[in-house]
């Protein structure tokens, strides 16, 4: 078994969801992350903004120019089997590829047990 | 590879951040999680707390920059000089395979 942990953008949950139910893989964890990438996110833009009024400057402004400066993500955990692994990051990749540095990563990370928890069964199918 | 797990302070978050950042390590995920430690949580009078707010840094690294993230968060996620109960943990766990999604490449 092995777990896919994929981090994407906010508004490819659904399409991406949708996608893995018709490949065949439906199970999946999802959870609310902040985070950043190798990239430096342009805060210029955003900055000219809160520099012509447009946003008051406290607290939004002080966030903006002081805080982490962090993008909201979303992270995928699904644990599926060996076979399926090629499937899952292939399917991930298709629908969250827009070319654009922000598109996220995906990471593959060994599983060495499992357990269901309505009967105890240890299987390599209870993905 | 190695996938880095820090659960650290929630005020430690900033430093933390900025040091990675300055010594070359820009990518990092954060996350809120609750949890407790050996310590069972934290006593407050009459009241047990044991669900205490932490924030859960992932960062996956080379092999090599293991120990470096692993110094710079153990160095500035610490309270005082010798630390203290509660300022967190740092797990570290293999990597098989990474993908960015944005170029369909293999690695980092």
């Amino acid at each position: 078994m092995k777990e896919v942990m994929a981090i994407i953008r906010q508004n490819k949950v659904n399409v991406t969801k949708e996608a893995l139910a018709q490949a065949g893989v439906p199970a999946f964890t999802c959870r609310k992350v902040l985070g950043r990438g190798k990239k430096l996110i342009d805060m210029t833009l955003l900055r000219s903004i809160v520099d012509s009024g447009e946003i008051p400057a406290t607290p939004t402004g002080e966030y903006l120019s002081e805080a982490q400066r962090l993008i909201s993500k979303r992270v995928f955990t699904m644990i599926v089997n060996d076979g399926d692994v090629d499937k899952v990051v292939n399917t991930i990749m298709d629908v969250n590829s827009t070319g654009n540095p922000g598109d996220g990563k995906i990471f593959i990370l060994p599983i060495n047990e499992s357990y269901r928890v309505r009967n105890g069964e240890t299987t390599t199918e209870a993905y | 590879m190695l996938l880095v797990r820090a659960i650290i302070r929630p005020e430690k978050v900033g430093v933390v951040l900025s040091e990675l950042l300055s010594a070359g390590f820009p990518a990092v995920t954060k996350m809120d999680v609750y949890g407790r430690g050996k310590q069972k949580g934290v006593k407050v009078g009459e009241v047990f707390y044991d669900e205490i707010p932490k924030e859960m840094l992932l960062m996956v690294v080379e092999d090599k920059d293991k120990d470096d993230v692993a110094k710079i968060i153990m160095k500035y996620a610490r309270t005082g000089e010798n630390g203290n109960f509660g300022d967190g943990r740092i797990f570290v766990s293999p990597v098989e395979e990474a993908y960015t999604i944005s170029t369909k490449k293999k690695g980092l």
